[in-house]
């Protein structure tokens, strides 16, 4: 069976300064997967080179079997789409209108939605539980909100693959849970590849196919979440060592 | 609930392109001679036997009204061009100091051809407003490409204004010519002396140059919501910011080239027609932005010469007095909202 997603011997970064290097991926597809690791170690920059977003420095990444340097930008738009963590402040744009989006790469040169395009938002804002935010303006909802409607833009451009960096973090308990299902179901009903960073390891653990671990300028270890999850490893990964642990210990925290 | 956007917007056409057309007559009618519309409309329909009725409108105030419409209306999509480029309501091509780069080279190749006895074309004045324009454009992307603070970017496109005014003053008040003269008003601003050849050139630019805008409209609308999902949404980046700043610049040299440095049109119409029609939908806000900037500046043209006449102010001084306010009043209510508003 061929991957959705292949990297061979890729190098990500800015310009030319190396960020990670020799990472080889296979991911199938309805796989969800997880990266986890230490801030700044360079999960967004992967995710944002698999998102086409940043040039590869080295080596290639692959949606299923062509190279994406070589796609066009509108293709790429219909087959992955994102959700990032930059705060956007667009002006007098209603909720409905920045889940909208989402079609143009569906619609003609000028951008009008069809009825069917219309549907398609309709149903992404119900999946997302945000239809009475229809025609609320987007710079007054609470970030828990903005994520949301966020991912309802990504889930109705109707993508094979869904990136999302640190989709979690605005969220409250219930929102965590609630998004996390709903990426499950994403998966495996439609069969939609899902890629993201996640901080909360333990949300990782439950939801993941697959975690990659991400370190030392590379991948660190990869695996099914049985196979990442034991303490000494997860200590590792995140240089928590005897010490911090003994006086995290002490103040109760461990 | 879902028409009540596309209703507001087609009100505001409808309330926009009548007081366009009521400002078009009454500006055919008020001068030094007043005459009145049915003479107007009898001119129009053919059925006009005064020879200076009909000189006076068809020779001088008829290419000038048409000169504010169509350069005003230039000037605000222009505006509104550059504010999705740098996605931030303040940038306009006179706060950023394109109008001024486009106003000195224009006034140096006037200059240079003048004092060789040689009159130049329209379409030679609008092309070296146009390097003008790129040139100073060129300089703000460095700036901002280094900074990216709004505040500071408006501040140098200010102070790059004055530099690049301050050396055209200079280099009219060296030339000598008696042509010169003329080189004078136009460099405060005004749609005075326009004639049909000018109309005939600005037409089909201005025209070409909007329709290739509203094209653009499908991208710019992915662009609001930030270059990461623009691209996410299959917009080519760099081909999209190349073609905003081209047209924008062909627009506001143009404008230049015709009427010189008008203020504040850019900035404070393309805010005042959002507020209308309570969207910023670029594909609503380019025609919408092009009628308002027809009307702000067919009101302030006729203010412009009636005011003090027979004395005729330039028509920056008018448009500042309308647009600065509503410049400030842009900047206080992005502060408030900045600090204030959100819990």
């Amino acid at each position: 069976m061929n991957s959705k997603i292949t990297a061979k011997e890729l190098s990500v970064g800015y310009g030319r300064r190396v960020i990670l290097s020799g990472i080889e991926l296979k991911i199938q597809a309805g796989e969800i997967v997880s990266l986890i690791g230490p801030n700044g170690s360079g999960k967004s920059t992967l995710l944002r080179s698999i998102a086409a977003q940043l040039k590869t420095i080295a080596g290639c990444i692959y949606i299923d079997d062509s190279s994406i340097s070589g796609m066009k930008e509108n293709d790429i738009a219909k087959k992955l789409s994102i959700v990032m963590t930059n705060r956007i402040d667009p002006e007098l744009m209603t909720c409905e209108e920045v889940v909208e989006a989402g079609r143009y790469p569906y619609t003609g040169r000028l951008g009008i939605l069809s009825e069917n395009d219309h549907m398609i938002v309709r149903e992404s804002m119900e999946s997302v539980r945000i239809s009475e935010l229809k025609n609320v303006s987007f710079g007054s909802i609470s970030d828990g909100q903005r994520q949301r409607v966020m991912l309802a833009k990504a889930i109705c451009q109707e993508p094979e693959i869904l990136i999302l960096d640190e989709p979690t973090t605005f969220l409250d308990i219930r929102h965590k849970l609630e998004l996390l299902s709903l990426l499950k179901i994403l998966a495996r009903e439609k069969n939609i590849t899902v890629i993201m960073s996640l901080h909360e390891i333990g949300l990782a653990e439950k939801i993941s196919d697959r975690v990659i671990c991400i370190k030392d300028k590379g991948i660190h270890r990869q695996g099914r979440p049985d196979e990442i999850f034991s303490r000494d490893y997860i200590n590792e990964l995140y240089d928590i060592d005897d010490e911090l642990l003994e006086l995290a210990g002490h103040q109760g925290l461990v | 609930m879902n028409n009540k956007i596309p209703a507001r917007s087609a009100a505001g056409f409808v309330i926009l392109v009548i007081l366009v057309f009521v400002m078009l007559i009454v500006d055919l009618m008020i001068g030094s001679v007043n005459i009145p519309a049915e003479k107007i409309f009898q001119l129009f329909s053919g059925k006009c036997s005064d020879e200076t009725i009909r000189s006076i409108i068809l020779k001088i105030r008829l290419p000038r009204t048409l000169a504010a419409l169509i350069l005003g209306g230039a000037l605000s999509v222009s505006g509104f061009l550059l504010q999705s480029y740098f996605a931030n309501p303040i940038a306009g091509p006179f706060v950023l100091g394109i109008s001024s780069g486009a106003k000195l080279t224009v006034a140096l190749v006037m200059i240079f051809f003048i004092s060789r006895g040689v009159l130049l074309n329209s379409g030679a004045l609008v092309a070296a407003a146009f390097v003008g324009s790129l040139a100073s454009m060129w300089f703000i992307l460095m700036i901002s490409g280094r900074v990216k603070k709004m505040s500071v970017l408006v501040i140098c496109g200010v102070m790059t204004g004055y530099i690049c005014s301050a050396i055209t003053d200079l280099v009219i008040a060296f030339a000598d010519d008696s042509d010169i003269v003329n080189l004078h008003n136009w460099s405060m601003g005004s749609f005075s002396g326009t004639d049909w050849e000018d109309i005939k050139v600005m037409v089909p630019v201005v025209f070409i140059t909007l329709m290739l805008a509203f094209m653009l409209s499908k991208p710019m609308g992915a662009y609001r919501l930030g270059e990461e999902y623009a691209m996410n949404m299959g917009v080519n980046i760099r081909r999209f910011r190349i073609s905003l700043i081209l047209l924008s610049s062909i627009l506001s040299a143009c404008v230049t080239a015709f009427a010189g440095p008008v203020s504040f049109v850019g900035v404070a119409v393309p805010h005042l027609v959002k507020g209308m029609f309570g969207t910023a939908k670029p594909i609503v806000m380019i025609p919408g932005a092009f009628l308002g900037g027809a009307l702000f500046c067919l009101v302030c043209d006729l203010i412009a010469r009636i005011m003090f006449a027979p004395v005729e102010l330039s028509i920056s001084t008018v448009t500042a007095v309308f647009g600065a306010p509503v410049v400030i009043w842009i900047m206080l209510s992005r502060d408030s909202k900045k600090y204030g508003g959100r819990s």
